[in-house]
């Protein structure tokens, strides 16, 4: 599996999550299943079951105009193409349920465990046959979007008002963990950039100041909204050292296209 | 594609102005939708350039505001006259099932209002997302976080929260009564329309026409005054208030009655606080429970003597997200009421021209269906925007 | 006066007011003002510009050199300011090309092509920053705005005495270069020519269909008759003719969108034209191209179908039309301005109430309203027609199945835009008179935007395609010369998509933050959306099983809906996938899966139908090489535009982005190099598929003028439409004779079991609730 991970890192994806390419496989496997089946079907027919115009046509179905043709139904068939792709559809369900603990956050327990504390590390490991990353626990950080920037925040601060769900660690994450800075990227000129630890997993807790935002942590193949009415969170677990981008990816105004950050993941 | 305006089957058609034949069930030609349509077109466009967020951005608008509503009416009028020939025999009945013999246009009301429908659970979901979404102010009030977060009139900082037009409303009976009469009118028009198709539809020969003619426009007539009555309420209680003098033999007191504009219940209600209330007359008790809590507030702002907070903070909300629900919501009913208005007037006219007899008193019918819905929608209006 | 002199007159009148509407800049769509962008500006202190106040540009050169920078000076004499006050000015910059930075404190970039004071820098009033020159040839425009200030009081509300101005300023290239076209004058020229060949050639087909009496006189009725008619064909007609329009002038917006993308870095738009141009180029496909053109058919065909006279509300129905060309010209005229909406078709909250979106988007507001009334009228009528106006002997399960897809598409539209018109209302006051819905400061909830509108938008998109099933439906078996397969399963599978379309909309939210619960449950009700889908495509497939195949044009276009939907089909089962539509979201994944349902099925399933029905609309055969020919090019050219979208969309490539940069050795980008070559590879096959439809306008054009005539059924249809005359007379069944319809025609039934009106024991409940009028009902009252 792990093999197919860098082939199709070879054919110039940026994206690297393991996860999103095993989902990916199967759903293709079964696309082109049903795929070659109907269109065999449908080329078949095409050619198989023809006629000229004007040339002699036996009437099954005693077509005429005015009249309701004769049924023409099977019962069997039609029972037989409701159940199995119910059947198909409730297996591809049930391959995209177990990833979504990893993909949906929740302040304590799950994949990647409770806050880590002061030196911890999350220590990743990645189920090389789902893809799925669990780690020892997380750091939390924030996102923040506006018209047309983002920032972040390392050490986020407390609102007990708000009833923020970040708690107040009491700590300030090591700049190996998390880092801020700038980076200059053709055609976007100077942007933000987060720099964070291979091997760690980080909460990114996110608030917009203005409008609807969303950041593509494209590496990781995941984004999320970002509301100015209530926070939401991301899991960013990371695996491998690299460059890439974040896009916004909800309409956000005359900038939208050009509201990025840089990532580094560093070992 | 060629048009034979002039084809054969056209020789009964008069006008595509005014009135025309109903001996084909249906008209053939107006000029009312095309009127209509660009009128309502130049009203949305010139609203919109007249008013910005609120403020008037551009005067010269407003006099095309009125030429857009002049011209929808004058496209109404059009439709009015070409309907106004209906005579009831041609009225098209329903042939497929389930609604076999039943008026066409009977069913296509019924239709509309389940759409209606959609449109006022709409407006509820809205009021139902922000009533048990937002805090509301009254707990944010008595919490006393706004002490801690200083959003007080001294400030200018303002607490999110919700506010019913119902803490205001149902504050008193004199409050409550324009809504509470208002209930009543339109519970009695439904009557009154009922009665006027009553009358329009007893058979010809049981009854005068001449009697018959006064009952049904008296009737409609009564229904329309019932909803002017409805509407001018409305308008007393949004904007003008009104005032009970002292009178000693029923025990009545002076009473001022201010409306829910005057009180500062508005769209722009962003820095909101009551003219009584709000003051933070809690807060000796809840300092008394929750001294941490306050120990902040007591340091910088407060001074305590023997025990008793003296300041006049007065908490400031922005209820804006209230008001827009409920000025929207009611307004949106009030809105199908006014058009129940246009619809009577037209009606009363006719009736009083002895327009209605019993076969087409089932005009009167359609209007009532939706007139009833209009009260029915009241029903559901009152409890959830005035008394809760 | 004549009737002539009144109906010339108003239509004069009505033509001014309309283009009136159209032209007349939007009030304060041009501010005076400046107020973020180019256009208007910084906070523009004062409504109008004044003299006293002169701004200045110093160390711009007048040719500059490659990636020279260069730090210019930019400041202002006069207006009110004078020193000891305690602010005294301020000043936005925008430049059309380079890049614009800051020099100090007192300056802030707001991004490469605007800077502005900052907090520190407003008591001065010169200030100095750095811009640097393209690396390419470019006429570079800058525009400086400056307020003058009193100082008279911080805070919002001390602006007041204070003035401004305005000064434009224009460096060359070192090569003389043409000025660029301005992509507004671009677009209305198009769409002005599109609107004049459409008026000519409707001239030529009245000067063709009567040549002797080309005048005013005979012109006048013809006209007037247009603009008039209840007839349920004309009317169709009418909303025929506004679709194939309006599908010319999305497709114009599409091409403008495919040369700005066709390399990376390109800047034929700029971003604020380009988000205008997606926002106007998606409104115009959903609800001015793909649903007037199935209202024109469904105009057309369903009183047919039925064997009815006509719809049962003629002038609601006209009434439904002519708010179409309104709202469409409320849509636009933010655009001949310069400030159309810019909100993106679904025009989420909060950013489409807050002051950063043009003001173009009230009237885009105020234009969907009218849609929205629109077909909400259309749907009282369909319903209601469908309902009660069966031909005699026609049951629910005898109708023909485009009938079926009508009542299940117009159902599903008007129980769920209600939500839409009640949330566009709520934009529209927030807007207009400042009312707090969606204002998140106060309290408002974006998130609830987002329901109204998807809870109307699922269903929309079946409204959308569910007609295009019904065309299939017929064509296939008509072609086959079959039954289509499982009428039965058929019409519960359409049922089904209607009902569970309501349950769905929810996976367009999957990354909004909404309850995971919720997200839950609608991953699991849109996998069950491929299960009715299924049935049908696979019932399509049977019902050619054994059949009898006729290629014509119509059946070419069957079969290739065939092919694109069922594609469309496939790749919508990989957003459900939650992990999956975390990367998906808002990519170019999701633009080729859209596009490959609207426009491989819906489109194409109408399309079809064009070919299918075009004979009995007109009484004249179109072209079949033509057609042929038209298939072809169009079919293959469509996939070479959407099918490299999947692999763009994988790849990182973000939609609703003006451009995009590919990653090289030396510099980041979002996208891997191949993008490149791909996206010009979509530009061009957008260009061949855009021109190969005009073979189709063509086929149609010559075939209404000498076409030859075409027979009543010349397909070989069992269906009421097939029964009368090609084209069908008015009324389209029957006579009116005193309350009743006599002469319908009775649909006949070759199966044993004919049930045709015969209320079944839950509609003979229902009709127990029913009040019958009853003559005798009130004799003793």
């Amino acid at each position: 599996m792990n093999n197919f991970h860098t082939a199709s890192l070879e054919v110039g994806t940026l994206v690297e999550s393991l996860l999103f390419y095993e989902l990916w496989n199967e759903y293709i496997s079964w696309s082109l299943l049903i795929g070659i089946f109907t269109f065999g079907w449908l080329f078949h027919h095409s050619f198989w079951y023809t006629s000229k115009e004007g040339e002699d046509w036996e009437n099954p179905d005693k077509i005429e105009v005015g009249v309701f043709p004769r049924h023409n139904d099977d019962m069997t068939l039609e029972v037989a193409w409701t159940i199995l792709p119910f059947i198909l559809i409730i297996y591809l369900t049930y391959i995209s349920w177990a990833p979504l603990d990893a993909v949906w956050t929740s302040e304590n327990g799950g994949n990647h465990g409770f806050e880590c504390t002061e030196g911890q590390s999350s220590n990743n490991q990645m189920d090389m046959n789902t893809g799925i990353i669990t780690s020892d626990c997380y750091h939390v950080l924030e996102i923040t979007g506006k018209q047309w920037v983002w920032s972040f925040e390392c050490n986020p601060n407390d609102d007990r008002w708000t009833g923020d769900i970040i708690p107040d660690r009491g700590f300030e994450l090591s700049t190996n963990l998390c880092d801020i800075g700038t980076i200059s990227i053709e055609g976007y000129g100077m942007q933000p950039l987060l720099s964070l630890k291979a091997g760690e997993t980080y909460l990114a807790v996110m608030q917009s100041e203005d409008v609807t935002h969303a950041p593509w942590v494209q590496i990781l193949g995941v984004k999320e909204d970002v509301q100015p009415s209530h926070k939401t969170t991301l899991w960013l677990p990371m695996i491998e050292a690299s460059e890439s981008m974040i896009l916004c990816t909800e309409y956000c105004g005359d900038a939208h296209s050009l509201m990025s950050a840089g990532l580094s993941v560093h070992n | 594609m060629s048009g034979d305006y002039h084809g054969d089957d056209d020789h009964e058609h008069q006008s595509a102005w005014g009135p025309h034949d109903w001996s084909h069930g249906a008209p053939h030609n107006s000029w009312a939708p095309i009127i209509m349509s660009i009128g309502i077109g130049i009203f949305l466009y010139t609203v919109a350039s007249a008013y910005s967020w609120g403020e008037m951005v551009d005067p010269s608008s407003i006099p095309l505001i009125f030429l857009g509503l002049t011209i929808s009416f004058f496209g109404m009028i059009i439709w009015w006259r070409q309907d106004a020939s209906f005579d009831g025999i041609y009225e098209p009945r329903a042939t497929g099932t389930p609604f076999q013999n039943i008026q066409i246009r009977k069913v296509a009301m019924w239709m509309f209002l389940m759409s209606e429908m959609m449109v006022f659970t709409s407006l509820f979901s809205t009021y139902m997302r922000y009533r048990l979404g937002l805090t509301p102010c009254v707990e944010i009030y008595e919490s006393g976080s706004w002490i801690v977060n200083s959003q007080t009139i001294d400030s200018g900082e303002a607490v999110n929260c919700f506010l019913p037009a119902s803490e205001l409303i149902a504050s008193s009976w004199f409050h409550i009564a324009p809504g509470a009469i208002n209930t009543f009118a339109l519970i009695i028009s439904s009557f009154t329309i009922v009665q006027a198709l009553r009358w329009a539809k007893k058979p010809v020969g049981s009854v005068d026409e001449e009697v018959r003619r006064k009952r049904v426009y008296r009737y409609l007539g009564s229904t329309w005054i019932l909803a002017i009555i409805f509407l001018t309420l409305k308008m007393v209680e949004w904007f003008v208030g009104f005032y009970i003098p002292e009178i000693g033999f029923l025990g009545l007191h002076e009473h001022d009655i201010v409306s829910l504009v005057n009180e500062g219940y508005t769209i722009h209600a962003d820095h909101y606080h009551p003219h009584h209330g709000w003051e933070d007359t809690h807060l000796a008790e809840l300092a008394a429970a929750n001294p941490s809590e306050f120990e902040e507030y007591f340091a910088n702002i407060a001074s305590i003597e023997g025990g008793y907070v003296t300041t006049d903070a007065v908490m400031m909300a922005d209820i804006r997200v209230s008001t827009s629900t409920f000025f929207v919501t009611t307004g949106t009913h009030g809105a199908h009421v006014f058009i129940g208005i246009i619809g009577l007037t037209y009606m009363t006219w006719k009736a009083w021209t002895g327009g209605y007899t019993p076969q087409n008193a089932v005009s009167i019918e359609y209007f009532g269906l939706y007139w009833h819905f209009v009260d029915l929608i009241w029903v559901l209006v009152f409890p959830f925007f005035y008394l809760y | 006066m004549n009737k002539t002199k009144i109906h010339a007159r108003s239509i004069i009148v009505m033509s001014i007011l309309l283009l009136a509407m159209a032209f007349s800049p939007l009030v304060s769509s041009f501010p005076t003002g400046i107020s973020g962008v180019k256009d208007s500006g910084c906070n523009c202190h004062g409504a109008t510009t004044s003299e006293s106040v002169i701004p200045t540009i110093e160390g711009l050169p007048e040719v500059y050199n490659y990636s020279e920078t260069y730090e210019l000076t930019v400041g202002f004499t006069g207006g009110p300011s004078t020193i000891g006050n305690i602010n005294l000015g301020g000043f936005h910059l925008w430049a059309s090309e380079g890049e614009l930075a800051s020099n100090d404190a007192t300056v802030q970039r707001y991004n490469p092509s605007e800077v502005g004071h900052t907090e520190i820098g407003n008591d001065q009033t010169s200030w100095t920053l750095i811009w640097t020159a393209p690396a390419s040839d470019k006429n570079i425009e800058f525009i400086l705005h400056t307020n003058s200030v009193n100082g008279n009081a911080g805070g919002g509300a001390g602006s007041s005495g204070d003035e401004w101005n305005r000064l434009t300023a224009k460096v060359s290239a070192p090569i003389e270069v043409l000025e660029q076209a301005n992509p507004y004058v671009v677009l209305s020229t198009l769409i002005v020519i599109s609107a004049i060949l459409l008026v000519i050639t409707v001239t030529y087909i009245f000067y063709r269909t009567n040549p002797d009496s080309f005048n005013w006189k005979t012109f006048e009725p013809w006209i007037c008759e247009w603009l008039t008619s209840t007839d349920h064909k004309k009317v169709g007609t009418l909303y025929f003719l506004a679709g194939l329009f309006f599908l010319g002038v999305g497709g114009i917006m599409a091409l403008m969108i495919r040369i700005q993308l066709s390399v990376p870095g390109n800047d034929f738009l700029t971003q604020d034209q380009y988000n205008q141009f997606f926002t106007l180029h998606g409104t115009t496909m959903i609800f001015l191209a793909a649903m007037p053109l199935i209202n024109g058919f469904a105009n057309w065909m369903v009183p047919l179908q039925i064997g009815a006279p006509d719809l049962a509300l003629p002038r609601i129905n006209a009434m439904s039309f002519w708010l179409q060309p309104v709202g469409a010209l409320l849509i636009f005229t933010g655009v001949f301005s310069g400030t159309g909406a810019d909100t993106g078709w679904t025009g989420y909250a909060p950013y489409i109430v807050s002051e950063t979106a043009h003001v173009g988007t009230t009237m885009w507001v105020a234009g969907q309203i009218m849609l929205v009334a629109s077909s909400t009228l259309t749907g009282v009528n369909f319903l209601t027609t469908i309902a009660v106006m069966r031909a005699p002997g026609m049951g629910w399960m005898q109708m023909p199945l485009f009938t079926w897809s009508i009542l299940v598409a117009n159902l599903m539209l008007f129980l769920s835009i209600p939500a839409f018109g009640v949330g566009l209302v709520q934009v529209y006051l927030d807007r207009v008179i400042g009312t707090a819905f969606y204002d998140a400061g106060s309290g408002g909830d974006p998130l609830l935007w987002s329901h109204l509108f998807w809870y109307f938008g699922h269903p929309e998109v079946y409204v959308v395609i569910v007609p295009a099933f019904g065309v299939i439906s017929e064509v296939i078996a008509t072609s086959a010369r079959r039954t289509v397969f499982g009428y039965r399963s058929m019409v519960y599978a359409m049922a089904g998509i209607g009902v569970v379309s309501f349950i769905v909309y929810g996976h367009h939210m999957f990354t909004s933050g909404m309850s995971p619960t919720l997200r839950f449950v609608t991953m699991l009700t849109t996998m069950l959306v491929a299960v009715p889908t299924g049935i049908k495509i696979f019932n399509w497939l049977k019902t050619m099983h054994r059949g009898s195949l006729v290629y014509r044009t119509h059946t070419l276009w069957a079969l290739g809906f065939l092919v694109t939907f069922t594609l469309g089909g496939i790749s919508g089962m990989f957003f459900p996938s939650m992990a999956m539509d975390l990367h998906f979201h808002e990519s170019y994944f999701v633009v080729a899966h859209f596009h490959y349902v609207l426009v491989g099925g819906t489109v194409f399933g109408f399309f079809s139908a064009i070919y299918y029905w075009f004979p009995k609309m007109t009484g004249r055969m179109l072209d079949e090489r033509l057609g042929v020919l038209h298939f072809l090019t169009a079919f293959i050219s469509y996939n070479g535009v959407f099918w490299p979208m999947h692999r763009l969309g994988v790849w990182g490539m973000a939609r609703r982005h003006h451009t995009y940069f590919i990653s090289t050795e030396e510099a980041m980008g979002s996208l891997p190099a191949e993008a490149a070559g791909w996206n010009m590879f979509i530009s061009v096959s957008a260009f061949l598929f855009f021109f190969s439809n005009f073979l189709l306008i063509a086929n149609m054009i010559k075939s209404v003028i000498r076409g030859k005539k075409a027979p009543a059924d010349p397909w070989g249809g069992w269906s009421f439409e097939w029964m009368t005359s090609s084209p069908p007379p008015t009324p389209s069944f029957g006579h009116f004779n005193h309350g009743e319809w006599i002469d319908l025609p009775t649909l006949k039934d070759s199966n044993e079991e004919h049930i045709g009106n015969d209320p079944s024991p839950l509609v003979k409940w229902f009709q127990s609730l029913m009040v019958l009028d009853d003559e005798n009902e009130e004799v003793n009252n």
